[in-house]
């Protein structure tokens, strides 16, 4: 270890925001689709709805966070002059988009706020629909472009594995889930109105199980990348020893990544969701519940990108 | 990716630029794909006889002549006023073993210019690349956002962040002096004798010949960067050699900011 990292912290906050950010944007506009979210007062609109508005915010801080590391934030837009194959440029395009459609997303849901304009917001709901079919590609491709940003170099044998790239696609979706949980946890105002009541710990239900099941993918991607990195002979076998058990950044990897990150929540989140799921249980998971394990899902998300970005530019190949 | 002038940073209207850059989105896709595909097929037939390539200047260090003095380091930094902390040229020292049966040897290191360049791929404003008429890896401060992908993809650490320009920098085997006819500036300086500068696209030159009549390496060749510094007697010893109970101690002194290679 040791040496000045080229990519620091604003570089790995803007993989997780990005990541958060793409995460929502997706889950949002896929449960407005297919989640029977249909119109005004439908059962998951309000979960579509606060997905919508938080999107845009985390990828446009993280985006800030990035121009203003740059050597030249004031060239940024050279990004745009040329499209190549450099998956930085792909991704800035892939980037600029979605900031666009997800702000106009979250903007098509305002009026749906106030009764008066029921009339305005019910025909926004084609608009709503078209903009949630660009998103979910766009959120996939920029939650996958910067796997694949890190992982285009065999110069950084730790990034240079095509697994990355979805290892960073599925935290995103779990952290974008997690952050709806969160923030519908704190702006929940208890309702007098049992169909209401219904409806919130329905559309709970949906994302927590969601949850799990990203989390349990999350877990087998890991594996399938510290495994493959481990059995291959050379530079791969030997930067992933950085963060296997002796390693400099073993601690900080199954502490906060996996322990913290994954398997502590996805345990809570299967404790609520399989009395559901097996014995059609009333689900109900309390508020204090909902705050600790999305909160969890997003430190894990973070320490993912930082033990990555940092643990690939700490190892090198092998030999000069 | 051609002899033209490069267009230097033109401070377009944003609303200009985007219009622009999407209406040409398309087009620029499908040509840029295109020329990748192209790029690909000419390397596949670049085989022994078929030219690819009419100029390719690069450099053999012969490590048996090298003292360790900091010669090119020096020439290098005042021929560019290279700021302190980072180097486009550098020599690193490589200590092995353990008394008495110990050695030291230098290794000096510029850029490659790679056939490969890895640097030149990743660029996401086409700042870099690699020059049609002598293979030179250059850099176009004025399209450079900074933004360090060339420096992660890098396997030699050969390029940095100008600290006062803010722009990816690198060695350039001296523009300006080679198209003069002149040799680099660490060529010129070094008291051994130890770098050679040439055109390996000419089978007589005399690099062509020593590297022919030598045995020569590259540095991390595993790459497939293609590298054209070639090295004769270079000791490719690392840190992680000292694992091996015939050397058991090694240290490598880098003499830059970044103490250990990466």
């Amino acid at each position: 270890m040791g040496g000045e990292l080229t990519w620091g912290l604003p570089v790995i906050l803007y993989l997780f925001l990005a990541g958060v950010g793409a995460g929502v944007g997706t889950v949002s506009a896929s449960v407005l689709l297919r989640g029977g979210g249909g119109g005004f007062g439908g059962d998951h609109f309000r979960l579509a709805r606060i997905g919508a508005l938080l999107s845009p915010l985390p990828v446009i801080v993280g985006t800030t966070l990035i121009v203003f590391e740059l050597g030249q934030p004031s060239r940024a837009f050279n990004l745009f002059k040329v499209i190549n194959l450099s998956p930085m440029n792909i991704g800035s395009w892939l980037l600029l988009v979605f900031i666009c459609t997800s702000v106009l997303y979250a903007l098509a849901f305002l009026p749906s706020f106030m009764p008066e304009m029921k009339h305005l917001s019910d025909r926004l709901e084609r608009v709503r629909r078209g903009f949630a079919w660009v998103n979910v590609p766009m959120g996939i491709g920029v939650a996958v472009y910067t796997g694949v940003m890190l992982g285009a170099m065999p110069s950084r044998p730790l990034w240079n594995s095509p697994i990355l790239a979805l290892l960073f696609l599925i935290s995103a979706l779990s952290t974008g889930v997690a952050a709806i949980i969160l923030l519908r946890a704190i702006f929940r105002r208890k309702s007098a109105d049992p169909a209401t009541e219904q409806g919130y710990h329905q559309s709970a239900y949906l994302l927590t199980a969601s949850d799990v099941m990203l989390i349990g993918f999350e877990l087998m991607v890991i594996f399938l990348f510290i495994m493959f990195a481990h059995l291959t002979i050379g530079n791969m076998k030997y930067a992933v020893s950085i963060i296997l058990p002796g390693g400099d950044m073993a601690m900080m990897f199954w502490v906060w990544v996996v322990l913290i990150g994954l398997l502590l929540p996805g345990l809570a989140e299967l404790a609520y969701v399989l009395p559901r799921l097996l014995y059609h249980r009333h689900y109900a998971a309390p508020v204090a519940v909902e705050v600790l394990v999305s909160i969890g899902v997003l430190i894990g998300g973070f320490m993912l990108r930082y033990v990555i970005v940092v643990a690939g530019q700490v190892t090198g190949p092998m030999g000069i | 990716m051609n002899d033209e002038p490069r267009p230097t940073s033109s401070r377009r209207g944003l609303v200009t630029a985007m219009i622009g850059a999407v209406m040409t989105a398309a087009a620029a896709i499908s040509t840029s794909v295109f020329r990748g595909g192209q790029a690909k097929a000419n390397g596949n037939s670049s085989e022994p006889g078929t030219k690819e390539r009419k100029v390719q200047y690069g450099m053999v260090i012969d490590v048996r002549r090298c003292i360790g003095c900091h010669a090119c380091t020096v020439a290098c930094k005042s021929e560019f006023d290279v700021p302190p902390g980072v180097n486009r040229s550098w020599v690193e020292y490589v200590e092995k073993g353990v008394y008495p049966n110990v050695g030291r040897s230098f290794l000096p290191r510029l850029c490659n210019h790679c056939s490969e360049p890895p640097c030149v791929s990743v660029c996401p404003t086409d700042a870099t690349w690699k020059r049609e008429q002598d293979g030179i890896v250059v850099v176009d401060s004025g399209l450079c956002i900074g933004c360090k992908y060339c420096i992660q993809a890098c396997p030699y650490d050969a390029r940095f962040l100008n600290p006062v320009t803010n722009v990816a920098d690198k060695c350039d085997f001296c523009i300006h002096r080679v198209s003069q006819g002149l040799t680099p500036s660490c060529v010129n300086t070094c008291v051994g004798g130890a770098r050679i500068f040439g055109d390996l696209g000419d089978p007589d030159s005399d690099i062509s010949k020593l590297i022919a009549r030598n045995q020569v390496t590259v540095l991390r060749g595993e790459m497939g960067t293609l590298p054209n510094v070639y090295y004769i007697s270079a000791d490719h010893t690392d840190e992680i050699d000292a694992g091996r109970p015939e050397v058991r101690k090694v240290e490598v002194i880098t003499h830059r900011r970044d103490k250990k290679r990466r």
